[in-house]
């Protein structure tokens, strides 16, 4: 933590470390924190999920939408660490229409319940405030909000007050990693640094023929610092470590083509 | 201190024309009886008890309103309330008195006898009558303020001031005062001047008890109708403040006023009060719970700031408030706690972060999920108030046993299972397709049934059925959990399907 700036290397091993034992990782003063997914993703991240900015995840058909939650679980798990805590920020509406996160749904998943805050409000507007307040808090690792269909509230304005949250949260050693689910995909324009689409992907069955270990379908739509893409990766619980399951293209067209292809989704 | 005319006032501060004399009446025994009237019609000869037909006969065009003991207890009420800005311990002497202690807090108005009059003008000008009497005894201050001269009973001048009163004085009953009457007994005296013992087999304890309580043999306290706060601090301004930055700004300062008063008794504040009380007499309480003992004052300033910005209009300010008081109303231990260096883990941070968003949205909407003792998967994890939870569980303590690569549990739960139509190859066997808000899913994977029965303590009527649960995946991928609802032919010919969460 010295004045001068950090070397390439030192940047390297401190982000090594940090995957190790995310709680030490904050204090790193200079280095950027990243979030490590799976590698493939990594390359077109540029090294990782960035904290310090708001990431948007939509499922793309509603029974995904356990997917999408199980994505943005496993992301605030492997950001949380063993000891930080993690905010789920949800509306009355939301809960009815899609249930919400269940504990030892979550213990079993690699998220321990017990790290795990919620709070339910009333109006989506009331899901903004709280998310932009929580950003600045320096005792949460992630804080994942939630907004039923498209989410039209979170505009371009609110998203650009939430990004600048997290990167205020981020300049006060903290995390600041926020997680907007929406229930629908969007074409709305907005200020998170990347926007995920979501679909499960068809697990490997174990020796048994029993279903396997959750896999999800990525699409990334929008990704600030690189290409986007679309890779297949398998979450394992017990590492809480994203593996590559079976890639599918890595360039898929951008989302904001004016003549826009229909998207194609494989089963 | 008693409001003599209390609910001939409350209908005249209501009323935009001014009627000189009017009565209120209510049926008392099948009879039309006078239970208020105004100085006017007190003027014409008419008294309360009086029957409304008696009146009548005097004053054919006697106008009449109906009686409404609620709104004027209501009125009581407010008015208790607004009293609040001279002591807290203020006590509802129903249907139309106060009892105000202000024993240690008169000198703060300069003096007895100029709260007396701050109050009597207050009230005068709000349209209510009212007759003051501060005395060493409840019982003495209730017999002057509607028998006697109204006015301040110096200390030791009780006896007195009590003896020349008439018994009714004394706060017994009509028909104690009427046999009493009758021995040639009228006023207190007459009554202190005797032996006790025939007074007290003929009219039962009751009486002596009153006497006694009047010149002060027995004490008798007020019961506060509010809690008592442990600590207070308050503001009062010449001009009203109105502004909610002003208001905020006073809450802050008050708190630094609290803060050392909770500091020597080692406590901190879990319920903060605040309470405005406005111009003319409408008083606004907030309240904000917190999680863990507070003393800063900058948190207590933002915590309100959190409640009044979503009770918007509901606290309106009109003319302004004239005074503001802070009170924690429940404290709790509070040790000082050694922060480390590093400021590592921020719990103290996160506590107030609970806070605020309670103070915003309500305590118990901020939760924590909680495993409970049980194997029913709706209440398997209960969502307890986070500021109930002292200690954050470390460990999870999992009944269930993973059996398999993925998951036995969901992700995420419905509150209410949905129901849905499934198919199945046989009856009780695992479902191959199912039909979810209008889309069909392919089931390729099903793994089950995982037999789930209720307990037999929440079959309340008798006909709770046993649960098949399935973990299935769709051609797509979609991992859900699904659940039969009855054992075939065994508890239902038609078992229905629900789906009662989704996976990852």
């Amino acid at each position: 933590m010295g004045p001068t700036a950090p070397q390439p290397t030192l940047n390297r091993l401190r982000q090594t470390l940090a995957e190790i034992d995310p709680s030490n990782a904050p204090r790193l003063a200079g280095a950027e924190r990243l979030i490590g997914l799976a590698d493939p993703i990594d390359r077109a991240l540029g090294g990782g999920l960035a904290c310090g900015a708001l990431h948007e995840l939509a499922p793309t058909a509603p029974i995904n939408l356990g997917a999408t939650s199980g994505f943005a679980l496993a992301i605030a798990a492997r950001a949380s660490g063993h000891r930080r805590q993690v905010l789920w920020v949800t509306t009355d509406y939301a809960a009815g229409e899609g249930g919400g996160p269940y504990g030892p749904g979550l213990d079993l998943f690699g998220m321990a319940s017990a790290r795990l805050l919620m709070l339910r409000v009333p109006k989506p507007v009331d899901v903004l405030w709280a998310m932009e307040e929580a950003l600045r808090c320096r005792a949460l690792a992630c804080v994942i909000a939630e907004m039923t269909s498209e989410g039209a509230v979170a505009d371009l304005t609110a998203t650009r007050r939430l990004a600048l949250a997290a990167r205020e949260g981020i300049s006060a050693q903290n995390s600041g990693l926020g997680l907007l689910i929406r229930h629908k995909i969007t074409d709305m324009p907005s200020a998170a640094a990347t926007r995920w689409e979501i679909a499960p992907a068809l697990s490997q069955p174990d020796a048994y023929g029993g279903i396997g270990r959750a896999r999800f379908d990525l699409s990334l739509r929008k990704n600030r610092r690189g290409p986007s893409g679309r890779w297949i990766i398998e979450w394992d619980h017990h590492e809480r470590a994203f593996q590559p399951a079976l890639s599918v293209g890595v360039a898929a067209p951008a989302l904001d083509r004016p003549d826009r292809a229909p998207l194609v989704r494989a089963g | 201190m008693w409001l003599r005319r209390l609910s001939t006032d409350r209908i005249e501060r209501r009323s935009s024309e001014r009627v000189e004399t009017f009565v209120v009446v209510a049926s008392i025994k099948g009879a039309q009886r006078i239970t208020g009237l105004t100085d006017g019609a007190a003027r014409l000869g008419l008294k309360v008890g009086m029957g409304l037909a008696d009146a009548r006969a005097r004053y054919p065009k006697l106008p009449v309103v109906e009686a409404d003991p609620e709104a004027d207890r209501r009125l009581l009420e407010g008015v208790a309330d607004w009293c609040d800005r001279y002591t807290p311990l203020v006590g509802l002497d129903a249907p139309d008195g106060l009892l105000l202690d202000v024993a240690g807090c008169a000198h703060l108005f300069g003096g007895e006898a100029a709260l007396a009059r701050d109050l009597v003008t207050r009230l005068t000008q709000q349209g209510l009558r009212a007759r003051v009497a501060v005395a060493d005894t409840v019982g003495c201050a209730w017999g002057i303020a509607r028998y006697g001269k109204p006015g301040i009973i110096p200390r030791g001048e009780t006896k007195a001031a009590v003896l020349p009163l008439p018994i009714a004085a004394l706060r017994v009953e009509a028909e104690t005062v009427a046999d009493l009457k009758t021995s040639g007994l009228t006023c207190v005296a007459d009554l202190d001047a005797r032996p006790r013992a025939p007074f007290a087999a003929r009219f039962g304890k009751s009486l002596l008890l009153r006497l006694d309580q009047a010149l002060g043999a027995i004490d008798e306290p007020i019961t506060p109708r509010l809690p008592l706060p442990a600590a207070m601090a308050e503001q009062r301004f010449p001009e009203p403040i109105a502004r909610e930055t002003d208001v905020l700004g006073t809450i802050e300062h008050l708190g630094r006023q609290l803060v050392p008063a909770l500091d020597r008794r080692g406590e901190g504040g879990r319920l903060f009060q605040t309470a405005l009380f406005r111009a003319d007499g409408k008083v606004h309480r907030l309240e904000i719970g917190t999680g863990s003992p507070l003393r800063d004052p900058a948190r207590i300033r933002k915590l309100f700031e959190e409640r009044l910005a979503v009770l918007g209009d509901a606290c309106d300010p009109g003319f302004g408030y004239d005074m503001v008081r802070l009170s924690a109303l429940v404290t709790e231990r509070c040790d000082p706690v050694q922060t480390g260096l590093a400021g590592s883990d921020h719990a103290e941070e996160l506590a107030h972060l609970i806070d605020r968003f309670g103070a915003r949205f309500g305590l118990r909407r901020v939760s924590r999920l909680v495993p409970q003792d049980t194997h029913i998967p709706e209440y398997a994890a209960a969502a307890v108030p986070a500021h109930a939870i002292k200690q954050v569980p470390s460990a999870p303590s999992s009944l269930i046993e993973q059996d398999s690569l993925a998951s036995v549990r969901p992700v995420r739960l419905f509150e209410r299972p949905e129901l849905i139509e499934a198919t199945a190859q046989v009856p009780d066997g695992p479902p191959i397709s199912f039909q979810w808000r209008h889309i069909r899913h392919q089931i390729i994977h099903a793994e089950g049934p995982e037999r789930i029965a209720l307990e037999w303590w929440h079959d309340d009527q008798g006909n709770q059925l046993t649960r098949d649960y399935f973990r299935v995946e769709s051609k797509a991928g979609a991992r859900a959990w699904l659940y039969r609802e009855g054992l075939y032919e065994r508890e239902t010919p038609n078992p229905r399907w629900y789906l009662h969460g989704l996976f990852a």
